[in-house]
């Protein structure tokens, strides 16, 4: 730990990296890059080098900057101060279609595949080889493609559809033709979070390999031992700076933990930081039961149980299994085995309708998929229960008129009902759907990320909105990807990691660290 | 997000929310209605145009011609408008309208079944039958309901000139005559008229004063988004497609009532009128947005529309239906830029 500090003022633009390679000159370095949104900084006079064939891992929580720092790189963004340097040159993006021109390839958690094109027409999406006259040079491309693919380890029928391979499979695709496309610089962000094990080192194979051509990687992820497992060095971002970039070498994943959480003073100040002592287990009854539940290639006997007015904290990273869970149980997706118990009676909610009227009640953390933007607030709240509150005829007054409460206790800006939803923004939206919610006390209320993209002001007052809830009674589950939410208000914590219950804390004291080594 | 940020960079100070004078607020509640006031500004231009254009537009006898012309179609479009609420479509109603026709007739004449007048509730059933397979192949099974109303509209078809031998049938229910007749009239309106008039007022009571009718907005405007609040979007979309048939099926029972015989092979070209009506008085093709209201009003556009180009003197009858789809094209133009008007409103409220 004693680099720690170090490493910290390094952060400052002046100082030197930890002496490195010092032969090898950076294909790219950024230099004291800087972005701004609003008020609000993403990137604070940030120094990055990536070394021409290194594998340059990239962590930090969530909002640490990576992203920003990413987008940057991709030409998404372009910084406010500071200077990008590419092979010795300083540039300045407009558009990524100019990154990729100089070589610079991103690989994106959400795969662009198209699933019924051929193998081979995927690895050449956008430069289909041609011949004299114009056409498509099919011969060439398969050849080309099963040559490509063949050297990163992937020996198949190039002729045969995407959709045939697996989602490791079609990442492959993705970076061959990132890499045929031309690119020296390749950005994974977050690749392994949906695949299997198998497939991960399958992966690590193929970035061991473009690193020995010669082509520099940043490997973007939450998980730290695949950070560990391939990086040769790793950047550590938080609060959008730069904490450290250390040599992978006895670098542990309680290291790194400690790196990103920091232990600078206003952190400290909130106790959740060093840790939280969970209350001991309530004696309540039990409202909602699951065992063993599984559903195929998603989530793997995961059993739980909440009680009346507690809140059960599921913390894990992206691509846990969470979301699945919570989906199965309001009903949207079927399980494939396992039990659901409510009011210890075996339930099986096969529809969100269904699942709605015993009780059951769930925010996504799809804002997309939960707000209707072109129509007005009222009309977003009364739906799910617009029986219960018009009876047989629709009446805007009385709709209205309990939104007009619901807004209020819930902290909608501006509070007016009848404004359309697409007008909030997304942090106002969220309580929108909350509210929603609240028209008729549920039983079971799962939210999903309901703070996201929350500031700190709306985040407060949404928690302590769930806290009331919880004194209501309302069993209540909550799903995080940020530790310090599901610490600050939870009963009691499950960490979720690939599919699966990790660990169950209760009655004990819990920190940061050691729910995100169980992640 | 790429646009945000450039213009966070561009202008640093910029402050679009300046408030606006009083004296504006005329504007943004036009702009906010201007889905509803675009198609009436056509519909008024219109009326005037013809009015000073033609001698004979303002007679009774003519106004009483337009309600006639329209109303069958107006019928249709009723239940065309659940569906496009809901972001679906339904290409059959003409096959289907056709169909029911052809079966209340033959039911009425009784080669095979005789059932007399129980033959309109019976070919009204069939009509709702069709509309429960419509319906349950797009929103059960996952047929685009593009393709499924297609293959519909020509088993409809299929079927009506099986039926038929694919021969008009030259009698009909009395009680449809009486319907569809020109002069049958209640104080010099037609029956016909009041009769088009009554489902399009049940159907606005359905859209906007029943919980169904929200549900279908709902899921029209935003299906996953129903889907997580509970609302049975499969139901909802299946049973738009069955008022929709059943709409049709009334509308193929006013036209062999004015018509006085069924004909197999007719009634083909109300798709387009419907669907054209409906569209043009506002109400989205993605769904969620517009209404009953719109419909009328679209309604009567096109009924002045194809009514008024025939009353202008000086025009060669040939070139009549290409002028006519020129000002359809010309009021579509209008609606799209009140669109836009009525976005940047509301957006910046």
């Amino acid at each position: 730990m004693a680099g720690t500090e170090a490493t910290e003022s390094a952060a400052r633009p002046t100082l030197p990296l930890p002496p490195l390679d010092a032969a090898a000159e950076p294909i790219l370095a950024f230099r004291g890059v800087t972005k701004r949104f609003g008020g609000a900084t993403a990137l604070d006079s940030v120094d990055f080098e990536l070394l021409p064939g290194e594998i340059h891992g990239l962590v930090g929580e969530n909002g640490a900057g990576k992203s920003t720092l990413m987008k940057i790189l991709s030409g998404v963004h372009t910084p406010d101060e500071g200077k990008m340097i590419l092979r010795g040159e300083a540039v300045q993006f407009t558009s990524p279609a100019e990154a990729k021109a100089r070589g610079i390839g991103v690989i994106y958690q959400e795969l662009s595949c198209m699933p019924a094109l051929s193998i081979a027409e995927n690895v050449f999406l956008g430069s289909q080889p041609t011949n004299r006259s114009g056409l498509i040079n099919w011969k060439q491309m398969r050849r080309d493609a099963s040559h490509h693919l063949g050297s990163l380890g992937i020996d198949v029928d190039v002729s045969s559809p995407a959709a045939t391979l697996s989602l490791g499979g079609q990442q492959l695709v993705e970076i061959a033709r990132v890499v045929f496309s031309g690119a020296s610089i390749i950005v994974l962000d977050e690749p392994t979070s949906a695949l299997s094990g198998p497939e991960a080192l399958r992966l690590f194979r193929a970035m061991d390999e473009l690193k020995a051509r010669g082509t520099s990687l940043v490997f973007i992820s939450h998980f730290l031992e695949d950070v560990l497992a391939v990086s040769d060095r790793v950047t550590v971002l938080k609060n959008s700076r730069k904490v450290a970039t250390l040599k992978n070498e006895g670098l542990t994943k309680q290291h790194l933990i400690q790196l990103m959480i920091g232990h600078d003073a206003d952190a400290l100040a909130e106790s959740y930081v060093g840790g939280v002592t969970l209350p001991p287990p309530s004696q309540a009854e039990t409202v909602l039961q699951v065992e063993g539940l599984t559903q195929a290639g998603s989530f793997h006997d995961v059993s739980f149980a909440v009680r009346k007015g507690e809140i059960l904290g599921i913390f894990g990273n992206l691509g846990a299994g969470m979301t699945e869970v919570a989906r199965v149980l309001f009903g949207r997706e079927r399980a494939t085995s396992g039990a659901i118990r409510l009011d210890n009676r075996l339930i099986a909610p096969k529809s969100t309708r269904a699942a709605k009227q015993m009780g059951i009640a769930y925010l996504s953390e799809n804002r997309r998929a939960t707000i209707f933007p072109r129509h007005e607030i009222f009309k977003n709240i009364t739906l799910a229960h617009l029986d219960q509150i018009v009876g047989g005829i629709v009446r805007e007054k009385r709709e209205i008129a309990i939104s007009t409460d619901l807004v209020q206790r819930t902290g909608v800006r501006p509070p007016s009902p009848t404004l359309r939803a697409g007008n909030l923004s997304g942090g106002n939206q969220q309580k929108v759907v909350l509210a929603k919610w609240l028209t008729v006390q549920p039983k079971v209320l799962i939210l999903n990320e309901p703070t996201r993209g929350m500031d700190v002001g709306a985040k407060r007052e949404v928690l302590d909105l769930i806290q009331a809830l919880r004194a209501e009674g309302v069993a209540i589950i909550l799903i995080s990807t940020e530790p310090e939410t599901v610490l600050a208000e939870s009963d009691r914590i499950l960490v979720m990691s690939k599919g699966q219950i990790t660990k169950a804390f209760a009655g004990e004291r819990v920190s940061k660290d050691l729910l995100m080594n169980y992640a | 997000m790429v646009q945000q940020s450039t213009q966070g960079v561009a202008t640093p100070s910029g402050d679009p929310g300046v408030q606006r004078p009083g004296s504006q607020s005329v504007l943004a509640w036009a702009s906010r209605n201007a889905r509803l006031l675009a198609p009436l500004l056509t519909l008024i231009c219109m009326v005037i145009f013809f009015s000073f254009a033609t001698e004979v537009f303002l007679t009774t006898q003519n106004l009483q011609n337009i309600v006639t012309q329209i109303a069958p179609i107006a019928v249709a479009a009723t239940g065309v408008t659940f569906v496009l609420l809901c972001a679906e479509i339904d290409l059959s109603i003409a096959s289907v309208a056709t169909f029911t026709g052809v079966m209340a007739a033959w039911l009425w004449v009784g080669d095979v079944f005789a059932l007399g007048n129980w033959g309109i509730p019976v070919s009204i059933l069939i009509a709702a039958a069709i509309g429960v397979l419509n319906g349950y192949m797009v929103a059960y099974i996952g047929i685009p309901s593009f393709m499924m109303t297609l293959a519909m509209l020509t088993i409809a078809r299929g079927m009506s000139v099986f039926v038929s031998s694919g021969k008009p049938i030259f009698e009909v229910p009395p009680v449809l005559k009486q319907l569809g007749s020109v002069s049958s009239q209640v104080f010099g309106i037609p029956v016909i008229g009041i009769f088009a008039v009554a489902v399009l007022i049940l159907g606005e009571f359905v859209l906007s004063y029943t919980k169904f009718g929200r549900y279908v907005y709902m899921t029209g405007a935003n299906r996953e988004a129903a889907e997580m609040s509970g609302v049975n979007t499969r139901q909802v979309v299946m049973l738009s497609l069955v008022i929709s048939a059943v709409t049709a099926g009334l509308t193929g029972l006013l036209f062999i009532g004015r018509l006085s015989s069924a004909n197999p092979s007719s009634g083909e070209d109300i798709l387009i009128s419907t669907i054209a009506a409906v569209v043009l008085g506002g109400t989205s093709l993605f769904g969620g947005e517009g209404g009953m209201r719109n419909t009328i009003l679209g309604l009567l556009i096109f009924g002045v529309l194809s009514n008024g180009l025939n009353l202008l003197p000086n025009i060669p009858i040939t070139f009549k239906q290409a002028l006519q789809g020129i000002v359809l094209l010309a009021a579509l133009l209008l609606n799209v830029f009140a669109l836009r008007i009525e976005r940047v409103q509301t957006r910046n409220e």
